[in-house]
């Protein structure tokens, strides 16, 4: 791919602790991400998973390699920049949604905007246009109480997207949602890395991590094998026959 | 047993000539089991001699056409209203091979599992591009294979999971 990577992992180590009680969290690991592309992480509890997602979106440092969003590295930037690339670059999406009770739909979504200094017009504006995207415009005046699971999922999916953002991270995001919802939320990711953004996605489940482009494997903190690093194109349809 | 029924459930529908039954078992199961025209005859004339079809009407194309007797119905009934039996124990590739790689220690049965986790994962993802593809509402048969097809490889991830989690354990002990 030519275009330069959103997110670069070189030599990329969490060590917890010192001496002879420290643990390996994660790595040497090296892995490029580049825009536009949906790439899941699997992997036993305990493999480094959600380690390398903290790592990715700027809310953990390492303990060696480096970390690049956008060709800046994470150890270098200061804690201003930093925390600019938090509210600019990166969403991030939970299992449990946390979307703010007290705020509607499009106010939660609104809210980092309104935190990085735009007009609380232009913020609504874009809020309002970010929903939609996840098919909630018609929703955006109910509070979260008043959203089923599904639909607290797709604002915390609008929300991560908002604006300028870039780079999704989310953390077993259809975890408690059924199947059919869990699909959903899927296919709305999938549109948003089809439209040139980029998703980073941790998940157990097989028939979600599917959905992205490249599937990284973790155990014991290591990357131990990666699927579906051919080009879409180039894989046959003959797995399953025409309908 | 399944062409068998299949042929009365559709001509539970309505009287139909065989390469007619033929197209619609093709449609309704998308094409992930062909047909030959043979094998409808045959199964015709088993259906007839037990008296679960009977000859119908010539079509306008001078095709014989056949319908469903009382008999038919009560069978086809009984068919749908029995659950499907389970598959015989596992006699699969993969489950030979993870079990001999286990028992051996020739191989390092993780890697063995890696391999094919990937493997499957790779399947699991064309699926789901058919299923992107798809339109539930107008595709729905088609829907339904795809997912039945992603829900047992998923099976199989989890299955390699547990195989792993069980070796690491032992590693460890």
């Amino acid at each position: 791919m030519s275009t330069s990577p959103i997110l670069r992992l070189s030599g990329t180590t969490r060590v917890h602790g010192e001496g002879p009680l420290a643990v390996r969290a994660l790595g040497p690991i090296s892995i490029d991400v580049h825009p536009g592309e949906f790439v899941a992480v699997m992997g036993p509890s305990g493999s480094g998973k959600s380690t390398m997602l903290g790592l990715s979106g700027a809310l953990d440092q390492p303990t060696e390699g480096t970390v690049l969003i956008q060709g800046e590295d994470l150890r270098t930037i200061g804690a201003v920049r930093l925390a600019e690339l938090r509210r600019q670059v990166i969403g991030y999406v939970f299992q449990d949604f946390n979307l703010l009770p007290g705020l509607t739909a499009v106010e939660n979504v609104a809210l980092p905007l309104e935190l990085d200094g735009v007009r609380l017009r232009a913020a609504r504006d874009q809020a309002q246009s970010a929903l939609a995207d996840v098919e909630l415009g018609e929703l955006g005046n109910r509070f979260p109480d008043d959203l089923s699971g599904g639909e607290r999922q797709r604002v915390a999916i609008a929300r991560a997207f908002v604006g300028p953002r870039q780079l999704l991270l989310a953390d077993e995001p259809t975890g408690a949602l059924d199947t059919i919802t869990g699909d959903l939320v899927m296919r709305l990711m999938r549109k948003q890395c089809d439209a040139g953004r980029t998703t980073i996605l941790v998940t157990h489940d097989a028939s979600h991590a599917a959905w992205a482009d490249r599937i990284l494997f973790l155990r014991d903190g290591l990357l131990v094998d990666e699927a579906g690093t051919l080009p879409a194109d180039t894989v046959s349809a003959d797995t399953v026959p025409a309908p | 047993m399944t062409v068998k029924n299949s042929l009365l459930a559709i001509l539970s529908q309505e009287p139909t000539h065989g390469y007619g039954l033929k197209s619609a078992f093709e449609e309704t199961t998308s094409g992930t089991w062909p047909l030959n025209v043979g094998q409808v005859y045959q199964t015709l004339n088993r259906l007839e001699r037990d008296g679960l079809v009977e000859a119908g009407a010539v079509d306008d194309s001078t095709r014989q056409t056949w319908q469903i007797t009382d008999a038919g119905r009560d069978a086809l009934n009984g068919w749908y209203g029995e659950p499907v039996a389970a598959d015989p124990p596992i006699r699969d590739e993969l489950a030979i091979k993870v079990l001999l790689a286990v028992a051996t220690d020739e191989v390092n049965a993780r890697d063995i599992l890696t391999t094919q986790r990937t493997a499957t994962m790779e399947r699991i993802q064309e699926l789901t591009r058919h299923k992107r593809k798809a339109d539930p509402d107008a595709e729905l048969p088609w829907v339904l294979l795809v997912e039945a097809l992603i829900l047992k490889a998923e099976a199989e991830v989890k299955w390699l999971d547990l195989c792993e989690a069980h070796l690491a354990r032992r590693t460890k002990r």
